[in-house]
């Protein structure tokens, strides 16, 4: 019951791959969009996530959205790749958060297992 | 907590003061204004010219407002002060102060007035075990404003003071000169705000001050709804009254309303230290509450679902569909060095989601909350079997991966030394203590009658009916203490009997796993002098190598514990038997004025002749709170069938006449009505001489 399964190694591609190719049934009472801005220095990327009942269409727009979440690449990556978990990451204010955390908190289950249990 | 001090709180802000409205707090002393379980003030002193005030009295206004009566000077009260002071206080985001400073005479006077301000930022965690800080401090003075503030890397919380009226502010505190005319007042507002920075919300004002978006809200009109939309109890012992409504007033206090509950509340386990989800108290709270206020379950389903685990975490004791044990949101966990972000490591929260789930629909009819959390449900049953059974022999057991700072004991009794044999050795890990296998089989035969009334499922309800049945029989023959005809306290890692007698019996009959022959044996274990302390039943049998009658869980005797007892007990037909229990459980309620403690001493009431209370520090706590109304429940026989609520009553003989009107479920209202006629001393076998 994972909620992505990621063949070989772990990569923030991998992850919106896997979780626009099936239905999410942790957001099958979701809809709404959400957009992760994620910064490296003077880089900005955008990962846009439309959500209707747990089917998920990821698009590198950068279009409005009821939550973003802005963060820095290294720490989204390790999230994506289950290397730091977001929660924690949210409360240390790693996190900057516009819109309703109703959605991030649903969302955030859907990144992977810790690799190694805890990381810090 | 010791008398003189103060509890106000709204949501999970709370301050605790002495009964002047100071705070002093140390490292290791649990005063001052927290939020979010970070300490916000830990230094709150009020001084005129220089000299501190003496307390008149306090009123506690609402649960979250409080007034202080002052006058200057120590130990002066017999001599007529010249100055009084009232320094009102309502928390909401920080909290908003008025101080009010009356000149009682016929000439002017000058008085420097001093608020002394610091701040720690401790942990809650850090309060309870008294550690160092690592991060840094700063103040600054700017725009009339004192700001305290601490960062550890990204992490930041800063507290804000400012007055409405001219002060001197330095990184210490305000200092007002004032001038009070003759029979004149002068009073001044002191708001000080909480910030969590970068946490999405960066607040300015308190929720309550004065010229705050958010109106003050009725509290006395809120309280009274709560109470008119509960049942009405009518009875003729006085102090059932009396423990019913504090039941109810308490309840309400503890409603939690977490982020993502759009203003819709659960219950929190206790006040002020527990203001946050717990899995377990949370849920058996709503199922002692469902009869009366049945949202509180409704929002707990939905809440702890939306937190339900979703992947394999060791720090955190996380596994698919696990549920959660406990939420915080302070620097420790921030950074990982508690894993309560949030932490999963309970045993029991699981099955009783389901075995919750059922009940509120067996009450309610609401079917499309079952429906909705279908997928919940099922992930909650697939952990009892896919992740649970540690030990492969079919049982629910558990053993830490968090071997730093998980929690060793995942069931209801935590503390170390709370599952022993008899001669009083520890098992090794891990651990299968009874009760998770009662309520692993009630959430199987609930979740088949949610499967075939609702998830429209026959096979899979098959399937479940057919584990359960095989759980059963197994458990009855494993599990049964042969020579003590009872069941044992749990199976240790080698899968032999921790042999101990303990309360965990109780909770086996409210399951319903106990093959009906051996429930007799049971009961006569749970009313019989080993078990029975004439208040209630101990949660380790006297005798029993580790049995102390002020050991926390071996020994005391638990109001909550004694509720699902008492529930056990009428659903194998004991009716009299749980009429005693809720005879004696009520009764210790009386030396409390109606607010169970968490635990009370497991001395022979004949001996003590009042309940001597357990010291702690949360009071009321959700589940002693919920006990009443579970026993009210449990005493009236009510029974939700199809869609009737079936009334059996079976009531002590001093309640006299009870009537408990306007029950919300499926029915509609009804009312329900009984007579006192069970004689309670009749149904204990009481030691001799």
């Amino acid at each position: 019951m994972p909620a992505t399964k990621q063949t070989g190694e772990p990569s923030t591609q991998g992850f919106f791959d896997e979780l626009g190719a099936q239905h999410q049934p942790l957001l099958a009472k979701t809809t709404g969009t959400l957009r992760f801005d994620v910064t490296e220095s003077d880089n900005l990327e955008c990962w846009h996530i439309t959500i209707t009942n747990g089917d998920v269409v990821v698009s590198r727009e950068v279009a409005d959205a009821d939550t973003i979440i802005r963060l820095e690449k290294s720490l989204f990556d390790e999230i994506v790749c289950g290397r730091a978990n977001a929660m924690a990451a949210g409360l240390r204010g790693e996190l900057a958060l516009e819109g309703s955390p109703e959605l991030v908190m649903r969302f955030q289950r859907l990144f992977p297992a810790l690799v190694a249990g805890r990381t810090s | 907590m010791s008398d003189g001090v103060v509890k106000i709180l709204e949501g999970n802000t709370f301050v605790v003061s002495d009964d002047r409205g100071d705070i002093e707090a140390s490292m290791s002393d649990p005063t001052g204004l927290f939020s979010f379980d970070t300490r916000f003030l830990s230094r709150w002193v009020l001084s005129i010219d220089g000299e501190r005030l003496n307390a008149l009295s306090t009123d506690d206004l609402q649960y979250f407002e409080t007034r202080f009566f002052l006058v200057p000077g120590t130990g002066t009260v017999y001599v007529d002060s010249q100055m009084s002071v009232i320094r009102q206080r309502a928390v909401g985001d920080g909290f908003f102060e008025s101080l009010t400073i009356l000149n009682h005479q016929d000439k002017a006077v000058d008085a420097t007035v001093r608020v002394d301000a610091d701040c720690d930022f401790a942990d809650l965690f850090e309060v309870k075990d008294a550690l160092e800080k690592k991060g840094k401090y700063y103040t600054s003075v700017d725009n009339g404003r004192l700001l305290l503030g601490y960062e550890r890397g990204p992490f930041k919380r800063e507290t804000l003071i400012s007055a409405s009226e001219p002060a001197q502010i330095d990184e210490h505190g305000l200092t007002f000169a004032v001038t009070i005319e003759p029979h004149g007042r002068w009073s001044t507002d002191l708001e000080v705000v909480t910030a969590l920075l970068g946490f999405g919300d960066e607040r300015a004002r308190t929720k309550y001050g004065r010229g705050s978006r958010h109106a003050k809200p009725n509290m006395e009109r809120d309280l009274e709804k709560w109470i008119a939309d509960a049942p009405a109890l009518e009875c003729d012992w006085d102090s059932m009254k009396t423990t019913y409504r504090r039941s109810l007033v308490d309840l309400a206090a503890l409603r939690f309303s977490p982020l993502t509950a759009s203003g819709r509340s659960l219950p929190a386990a206790g006040l002020p230290w527990f203001m946050t989800m717990f899995g377990r108290d949370s849920i058996f709270t709503s199922l002692q509450s469902l009869p009366f206020a049945p949202e509180l379950a409704a929002t707990t389903l939905r809440e702890l679902g939306e937190r339900q685990g979703s992947r394999t975490d060791d720090f955190r004791d996380e596994d698919p569909g696990r549920i959660l044990h406990e939420m915080r949101y302070g620097e420790m966990t921030a950074f990982e060095e508690r894993p309560h972000s949030p932490y999963f490591g309970c045993a029991d929260a699981t099955p009783l989601y389901v075995v919750l789930l059922d009940e509120y629909e067996r009450w309610t009819g609401d079917t499309k909350l079952v429906r909705d959390l279908e997928y919940e449900a099922r992930a909650a049953l697939n952990w009892i079997d896919q992740y649970a059974d540690l030990m492969g022999n079919g049982y629910i057991s558990y053993q830490r991966r968090n071997e730093d700072t998980g929690l060793e004991n995942q069931c209801w009794k935590d503390s170390w030394d709370s599952i022993s044999y008899r001669d009083g050795r520890l098992p090794g890990f891990p651990r299968a203590t009874c009760e998770l296998q009662g309520y692993a089989y009630d959430a199987k035969v609930r979740g088949a009658r949610l499967a075939r009334l609702v998830w429209n499922d026959p096979a899979f309800a098959e399937k479940l009916e057919k584990e359960a049945a095989a759980l059963k029989r197994r458990f009855n023959r494993d599990y049964w203490v042969e020579d003590g005809e009872y069941f044992a306290l749990a199976l240790d890692s080698e899968g032999k009997q921790v042999d101990a007698l303990a309360s965990n019996n109780g909770h086996l009959l409210w399951s319903g796993i106990v093959d009906k022959s051996k429930a007799k044996a049971v009961a006569r274990h749970l009313m019989g002098p080993r078990l029975f302390s004439g208040w209630g039943v101990r949660t380790l049998a006297e005798g029993e190598q580790r049995f102390n009658p002020i050991g926390y869980h071996v020994g005391t005797v638990w109001p909550f514990d004694n509720s699902f007892i008492a529930w056990g007990l009428r659903r194998y037909g004991f009716k009299d038997e749980a009429a005693t229990i809720a005879a004696g459980i009520l009764d210790a309620a009386t030396f409390f004025e109606g607010r169970l403690p968490e635990a009370f001493g497991g001395y022979e009431r004949t001996q003590t002749k009042y309940p001597v209370q357990y010291p702690t520090s949360c009071s009321p706590q959700a589940w002693s709170t919920g006990a009443p109304l579970l026993l009210l429940r449990t005493m009236l026989g009510l029974e939700p069938i199809g869609e009737y609520l079936a009334v059996d009553p079976a009531l002590p003989q001093q309640i006299g006449h009870l009537e408990l009107l306007d029950i919300p479920g499926r029915w509609g209202h009804m009312d329900a009505f009984g007579r006192g006629r069970v004689d309670v001393a009749k149904r204990t076998t009481r030691r001799k001489g």
